[in-house]
Parts: structure tokens; sequence; C-alpha cells
């Protein structure tokens, strides 16, 4: 299983550990990835529309070329590089403008795959739940799928916009506990960090909140800003709200790296901002 | 266009509005809006603060409330989650059409016609002068940028020691990574400035 490697930008800085434990799960479990070469940054949320797809497309012809489907851990990135995609196989006005501006004649011939997908459909739970080393029994966990990595479905189309689970079974395959978790699908406000802090720490507040309800040890993401937002940003919700959250926010290739057994270095767990070491167990 | 009672003055309309934001890409299901409200239920903007209602800014903006719709703060306070989109019955495509307005808005900001008071595009337009200039989104420069452009140099110390926290755990890069065959970047963004 073979696929061109988008990491996107914010894997090679501020998101660093999600690459790491992106590159030793997928190893393990016999994913392999060669980076897309000479990729460049999808527009993620703050390019126009058609430039977005535009400098997305330009990275699906370098995968068409290198004959390979594309896998993306950022949901940022996969939802502009699959909504490039799109737009392409829908033909009409944005095929045409996106075509112009990239110079290619480019007809979607390649598929966009997020990580979390490829690990629970095509992996599959019984294989993951296998290779299991150190069950993460007794540990408690809330899956927090945030906005893009499940919307728009007609885009993203591996998993229901409305009962998502994905992440839910990926974690009880790991012998985790699963929280059932209210702001599982709830928009962090990460885009609003800009235009509106006071909205954005909020959001990202609210659901900090109910997961330090629920009693979970930590919360499971798969997307960069989220994370962002609630691991890097939880300092400055608890001053703000004057509470005391202290919740590691493991993505979810880290969680599935600690049941595999894969060392704290090898998955970046020192470079969370919430310590991650109550959760470590080797 | 609209006095203090909320009436809307008819004779000020700009009835071609629609079109100008069906002609952009994103915006082209528009006309398709019954005011069915589901978006609104879908609003975790709205949730927060009533006054930010996208079945409102729809109906201005096909009515023809041009300068209202593009001068509003909501259109720069979109968070692009979809729930809208992905309940919209018409499928109007609310996100991408807020993204829409949000081109045009900044168009004419640019040309002095309409006024933005939101930091966003200001960012923004950091964001995606690192991409012109080297592909890739350059985090450090873009955050460096973006902040001082936002909220000045004070607001730029306030993060100074986050930044050490950040280098230290070898999170950002002191180099810019760049995209070699960087005369196609050009292009792209050339070709869509000509539209």
């Amino acid at each position: 299983m073979n696929f061109a490697y988008y990491p996107g930008c914010y894997l090679h800085a501020s998101a660093r550990e999600y690459d790491m434990s992106t590159m030793a799960v997928c190893k393990v479990l016999g994913i392999g990835l060669s980076e897309l070469e000479d990729w460049n940054c999808c527009g993620a949320l703050e390019a126009s529309n058609p430039l977005t797809l535009s400098l997305s497309a330009r990275n699906l012809v370098i995968a068409k070329k290198e004959g390979l489907d594309v896998l993306v851990p950022c949901s940022i990135c996969f939802n502009n590089l699959s909504r490039a995609n799109s737009a392409i196989r829908e033909g009409g006005i944005a095929k045409t403008v996106i075509n112009e501006a990239i110079g290619e004649s480019y007809q979607g011939e390649v598929e966009v795959r997020h990580l979390l997908d490829v690990i629970v459909n095509d992996i599959g739970l019984e294989k993951l739940s296998k290779e299991v080393k150190v069950p993460l029994k007794g540990l408690k966990s809330v899956p927090y799928y945030g906005c893009l990595t499940i919307r728009p479905s007609k885009v993203s189309k591996f998993d229901d916009p409305d009962t998502p689970r994905s992440l839910d079974d990926m974690i009880k395959a790991l012998g985790a506990d699963c929280l059932p978790f209210k702001h599982k699908k709830d928009c962090c406000g990460g885009n609003l960090l800009m235009s509106s802090e006071e909205f954005s720490l909020k959001m990202t507040g609210d659901i900090l909140s109910e997961a330090k309800e629920l009693g979970a040890d930590c919360v499971t993401v798969a997307c960069p800003l989220c994370h962002a937002m609630l691991d890097y940003q939880q300092s400055k919700i608890e001053s703000k709200y004057d509470i005391a959250i202290d919740l590691p926010i493991l993505y979810f290739t880290q969680l599935i790296g600690l049941a595999l057994g894969l060392g704290e270095k090898e998955l970046g767990l020192d470079k969370n901002f919430v310590s991650t070491i109550k959760l470590r167990r080797e | 266009m609209m006095d203090k009672f909320g009436i809307v003055d008819a004779s000020n309309l700009d009835p071609n509005f629609k079109y100008a934001i069906s002609n952009q890409l994103g915006g082209e299901n528009i006309k398709r809006c019954f005011q069915c409200g589901t978006c609104v239920a879908s609003c975790p903007i709205w949730e927060i603060d009533e006054r930010f209602n996208p079945r409102k800014i729809i109906r201005m903006a096909l009515l023809g409330m041009r300068e209202e719709v593009l001068s509003s703060d909501f259109i720069w306070l979109c968070s692009k989650c979809y729930a809208c989109y992905e309940r919209c019955p018409q499928d109007v495509k609310i996100t991408e059409l807020m993204g829409a307005i949000a081109s045009i808005a900044e168009r004419e900001g640019k040309e002095g016609n309409v006024v933005i008071k939101s930091k966003k595009p200001i960012f923004d337009k950091a964001f995606t002068n690192s991409i012109r200039k080297y592909g890739r989104n350059f985090e450090m420069k873009t955050i460096i940028n973006g902040v001082l452009a936002t909220k000045g140099i004070k607001g730029l110390l306030s993060y100074t020691s986050d930044g050490f926290t950040i280098l230290k755990k070898g999170k950002l890069g002191l180099r810019p990574e760049k995209v070699k065959e960087m005369s196609q970047i050009e292009g792209i963004f050339k070709a869509l400035e000509e539209k």
C-alpha cells in the first residue's frame, strides 16, 4: 500500500509531532509513504477560493505524474485537495479556472485520502488491534472530529457527518475507553483567532470543559488547527476563564503509537504543549 | 439603506449585486436560497451572538444591500466549519458563498468603496504573501508579520515567551522551505489576478 505523502506546511512546522507520529505508525502498519515531490501549500483557510483550489490542484497533478494516490493527515489540506479534486470532477467553470491557472488539463485522476480513513478502512481495525503491543486499558479518551475531517461529507466521503465513528472505533480498537462526547463535531473556532479571539477561545473552551467534566485522560484529534486550539491555547483558556483543565491533546497517530509500543521521541510526545507524561506507558 | 427601524429603502438597492456574487467562484448557488434558516440553526457563530446570521446576510445580498453586506463583520466571522453547507437543502454551499462575498469585499475595500474593520484579511494577506514568495507557508514569518499587522508591536511582544517554547520544541523552522518550481506558483497567482 503506497501513497504520495502530502505533509502540508503545518506538519513541517508547528505540527511536527503529527508528521513524526504519522511516519512512525505508517511504517509499522505497512503504509508506504514517499513525500510528494516539490509540493506546495494548499492555501489553507487564508487564500481565496480560486487560489486555494488552483494551488491544491498543482499538487494533484504532481501525484498523477508519480502514479500515486495522495495521503493527507492534515484535515485542512485534506479538505482543500479534496475540494479541488471534486470541483475538477464536477466540471463546469471551476474546472476551467483551475486548469487555466495551473496550465494543465487535469481530470481528477488521483484519489485524495485522509490518513484516518486509510487506517480505519484500508488497514482495518482488526489488523490494527492485532498490532497492539501495549493495550491502552483503562485510558479514557474523547474523540474530537471537528469540522474538516468529516465535512462537507460529499467531499470528505469516508465518515458520517452526523454520527461519525472512525475515531471512536479506532480508540476502542486500541483497548482504550471511548467516552460519548457531545462536542465531537463542533467547531474549535481556529479560523476566528484573528477576527475574534473571544469567539474562538469560547468555542474551544466549551469543548475542553466538556472533556474535562467527563473525566477524560486525553482528547484525540485529527487536525493541526484543532490541536493548536485545544493544546497551545489551553493555558490561555485556563487563565481567561479561571479554570483548571490540564488535559493532554493527542493526535490520533500518537495514540496509535502508544498502543503499538513506539517510543515517546519517535511520536514527538515531548512536543505537545500540555504535558503528555501521564499517558506514557513505557 | 436601512433606517433605524430596520426598514429597507428599496430605491437604493443594487439588483445586480446577486449576479456579481454568483459570478464569483463559490457564489454560484446564492439564488437557490429559499430562506429556510437551516444554516442559522447550524451556525456556531450565531449560537454565540445572534447578530451574526447567515440567512440574513444571504437575504440582504439577494435584495441588493451591497454596502451593508460588504462592510458586515459577519463575512469575516465565518469559521468555515461547513455545518450549514452540510445541511442546506438547496445546496447553496454557504461556506464557499461567504468566501465569495469576502473576496468581493476585499476588492471593493482596496478600491476604497467599502470600509473593512476586520483584521482577518490583513492576516490572510500575510499568509498568501508567504505562499507567493516561497510556495509554502513560512509559519514563523507569517505569524510575525500577521501579528504585527493586526496587533502591533505590543501584541507581538506578548508572544515572546511562547515563541521561545515553540522554538525549543523544534516546532518552527528558522528558514523557509521553498518550492523548486516557483514559476508555476507565480503563474497561478498571475493567472487569477488577470481574471
